[in-house]
């Protein structure tokens, strides 16, 4: 177990590594100037250049890329360019919706999916799987940024029930925090919702055919049993890893759905930065998604040996 | 009869989801609240608040007028009025003297006094301070304070933009200690002052209990959302969530405001040319039999019906309609094929030629502008690719470098002739009459000679195409019925919301 995460921990390094050098880099290398954008179209280019000069931006990469990771390595990402505050700060507070966002849909993929693939994979064949399969199918066509416009116009157009957007904070209290959120998570949901009801449908059935579900409904097992306990059991090594999967794209299909319902989250912090060549922010948001996504791959991992005791890690 | 795990468990978490929306309180403001709160949105956020630092739209919409003022006002119609300063008097237009006006104070409490005008543009003209139009100020010599109310400043030459410089949102003036703080805190003697900007979200703004004009501002406080999606946006007005729809109302949605009971639609004129740029020096666009022949290839009413829902006015000359010297040359140039074949076998091109058209997905209109575009040179033989850049490869590569054949933008700025005059400008337009004519029209303070100017410009530009002017962008505004106040035309880059209020 200490090997293991020692090793981990080395890899854990190296892939932060790469990644601040290829986001450093590709940042640099693509067209696009960010004084230019904070000039625009009508400032003469002599300003643009001397502002240009003034953030640094005219000396080698490397000189900048060191300079930026040594900052990094104490925890100093740099300031943003467009909003003069501290990366750091930026990424935490966007991290106040993006969070909460990506877990309720996460609650509600995790609560529908697995519910409804395992009950469509004991009715193989019949209407309720054929149902389910159909529901599925759906929930897979509908772009997520559509899903989340529809349910705009039906419960805050039409019926009034929620705003239409934004979000005012965690201030006014926890109740109406999650309400703003509600309708996106949803949105943000229903696609990986989908898939992960026909992958659980799939792992059960497999394991449905195993000689050990056999051996238990034969030693008079009640079927429920059988169920939960022989199958979903083994099929959950399956879904465990599509659910690992599924948590990083959560987070980035945040993005668009941030814009749809103009939330204040760290989706619409990258894009806005993309587009206004906030290098900072780029580069402190990018490094901040790829530490959770290998967070999460690592306890994915660690959860194997939980799930399946003949894992070891040696 | 079989258990149903899965579609209870659904069912149930549908169900929760259902109630637990609709039982919630509702977020509904007050009728109080209703009386002196809005909501506006826009759909950039400002790269931040230092109007000295930044020229950028989205800057002056929050900041320009509501935080910070000038010496000088563009009012609604588009007139110079004082305003910092309650009048100024000339006798040789080389030395003005500014009066200021007494007791205005800035948020901080400090009065306003000569030795800030003399600060704000003393840092304006030098290089070091990176201000993006320092050339607008190159022709002061001097500024010399008299007394804390009075100032006197020196010009080099006579130079008829001179005041309207002034009343541009690069010489708002700010207390000076509190320069090193605009970009994010801006301090002004507006009628609003900055409460807090929420990054990537809203800027909010309380009323300034002390502002010099007696009776405004009328709200109490505004907040700007940024709201980026016009969906998302015209979903959130339709909700109730936000009271006005400032910018990034499509023509297409008009119909759906004007059909709303409750939202009432603002249509006006803006100084936004939309235009066809041609690159001058890159053959064939460097004659200009082929830049004539372009223009005679559009059909602008057919552009102004295809991409803009008919709302948008044709333009003729770079000179837009809020203009004082606006003369209407829509039909000087007309719509003829024919005309714009011949052209192109006189100047060497019978069989046409083909070219790249840029335009940047971040303002759609530039797209439907472009496919129409491409229809109607190809009828002259113009082989038009259109190809979609991201805006800061825009601005990189067609702005500044001027890596292009064609392209299309609006150029937001009025009084913008002068970027015909610099023939470093991505037009490359290097026209020795036009600069003669430009810097005369400059240099010479009589009106009626400077109207003159202003006309023999119109035509020359109609004469010598460097680009094709297709129409002015309209305003367009969508608030709730009851909002009053906010400006009809756009004569200036500012978002007025001192007059603006709720009706009783």
């Amino acid at each position: 177990m200490r090997r293991l995460i020692l090793r981990r921990a080395v890899a854990f390094v190296a892939t932060l590594f790469v990644v601040s050098l290829l986001v450093f880099t590709v940042v640099r290398i693509l067209p696009g100037d960010p004084a230019l954008l904070i000039m625009g179209t009508e400032a003469s280019p002599e300003a643009a250049a001397a502002l240009r000069r003034a953030m640094g931006l005219d000396r080698p990469i490397l000189v900048q890329y060191v300079e930026w990771l040594g900052g990094a390595l104490v925890g100093d990402l740099g300031r943003s360019i467009q909003y003069d505050v501290g990366v750091a700060r930026l990424v935490v507070s966007r991290l106040a919706v993006t969070l909460p966002l990506t877990v309720l849909a996460a609650l509600f993929m995790l609560l529908t999916a697995v519910p409804l693939g395992v009950y469509a994979a004991t009715r193989q064949g019949r209407v309720g799987d054929y149902l389910a399969m159909l529901v599925s199918q759906l929930g897979i066509a509908i772009p997520s940024f559509w899903a989340g416009l529809l349910l705009i116009l039906l419960f805050a157009v039409r019926l009034g029930w929620v705003q239409a957007g934004g979000f005012d904070g965690w201030a006014g209290g926890l109740w109406p925090g999650i309400r703003a959120l509600l309708l996106p998570a949803f949105a943000l949901g229903v696609i990986q919702a989908a898939i992960l009801t026909r992958t659980t449908r799939a792992a059960v059935l497999e394991v449905l055919r195993a000689d050990h579900v056999r051996t238990a409904r034969a030693k008079g097992l009640a079927e429920g049993a059988v169920t939960w306990k022989h199958v979903v059991r083994n099929a959950l090594l399956t879904i465990v890893t599509i659910v690992g999967l599924q948590l990083g794209q959560l987070l980035t299909g945040s993005i668009v759905l941030e814009n749809v319902f103009y939330l204040p989250g760290l989706g619409r912090l990258a894009l806005g930065a993309i587009s206004a060549r906030d290098l900072p922010v780029v580069q402190g948001v990018v490094l901040f998604v790829a530490v959770t996504v290998v967070t999460l791959n690592f306890v994915v991992d660690l959860l194997y040996t939980v799930l399946d005791p003949r894992i070891r890690y040696e | 009869m079989a258990r149903c795990p899965g579609l209870g468990w659904f069912l149930a978490a549908a169900a929760v989801l259902a109630v637990g929306i609709g039982l919630g309180p509702l977020v509904s403001p007050g009728a109080w609240a209703q009386s002196t709160t809005l909501a506006v949105q826009t759909t950039a956020e400002p790269p931040g608040l230092d109007l000295t630092a930044t020229p950028a739209s989205a800057t002056a919409t929050v900041v320009f007028y509501n935080i910070q003022e000038a010496l000088v006002k563009v009012d609604a119609q588009g007139r110079l009025v004082p305003w910092l300063a309650e009048r100024w008097h000339t006798t040789d237009n080389l030395n003005y003297t500014f009066f200021l006006k007494k007791g205005v104070r800035f948020h901080s409490g400090r009065e306003l006094t000569a030795d800030d005008v003399k600060f704000v543009l003393d840092r304006a003209r030098n290089p070091e301070t990176k201000h993006p139009h320092a050339k607008q100020y190159e022709d002061i010599t001097t500024i010399h304070v008299r007394d804390p109310y009075t100032v006197t400043i020196a010009l080099k030459r006579t130079n008829t933009m001179f005041l309207y410089n002034l009343a541009r949102q690069g010489s708002v003036i700010y207390p000076r200690e509190a320069v090193d703080q605009q970009k994010s805190q801006p301090v002004g003697t507006g009628p609003f002052m900055l409460e807090r900007w929420d990054r990537g979200d809203r800027i909010v703004l309380k009323r300034n209990p002390e502002y010099h004009v007696k009776g405004l501002p009328k709200l109490e406080r505004v907040t700007f959302r940024f709201i980026p999606d016009a969906n998302a946006a015209l979903a959130a007005l339709q909700a109730g969530d936000i009271d006005v729809m400032a910018f990034g109302l499509g023509p297409e949605s008009v119909e759906v405001v004007r059909r709303s009971p409750n939202l009432q639609l603002i249509q006006g004129e803006t100084t936004n040319d939309v235009i066809l740029a041609l690159n001058n020096s890159k053959k064939p666009f460097s004659d200009v039999r082929v830049r004539r022949a372009i223009t005679h290839a559009v059909d602008k009413p057919e552009v102004v019906k295809g991409a803009m829902f008919g709302l948008g006015r044709v333009l003729g000359s770079n000179i837009d309609p809020l203009n004082p010297y606006f003369v209407d040359m829509a039909k000087a140039v007309p719509h003829d094929v024919a005309r714009a074949k011949q052209l192109l076998s006189e100047a060497g091109y019978p069989n046409g030629f083909e070219a790249v058209l840029r335009v940047t997905p971040q303002y759609s209109y530039t797209v439907r502008t472009g496919e129409v575009l491409v229809e109607q040179l190809a009828k002259a033989g113009i082989r038009v690719k259109l190809e979609q850049i991201e805006w800061g490869q825009w601005l990189e590569r067609v702005y500044k470098n001027a890596d292009y054949d064609m392209t299309i933008i609006g150029h937001a700025e009025a009084w913008d002739a002068g970027n015909y005059a610099n023939p470093k400008y991505y037009y490359r337009y290097d026209s020795p009459r036009f600069q003669e004519l430009f810097r005369e029209s400059e240099a010479t303070i009589d009106d009626k000679k400077r109207r003159e100017l202003y006309v023999q410009l119109q035509k020359l530009m109609v004469e010598e195409a460097p680009v094709v002017w297709l129409y002015a962008y309209p305003r367009l505004v969508a608030a709730k019925k009851g909002v009053q106040g906010i400006w009809k035309d756009l004569p200036t880059l500012a978002m007025d919301l001192s007059e603006v209020s709720w009706a009783k």
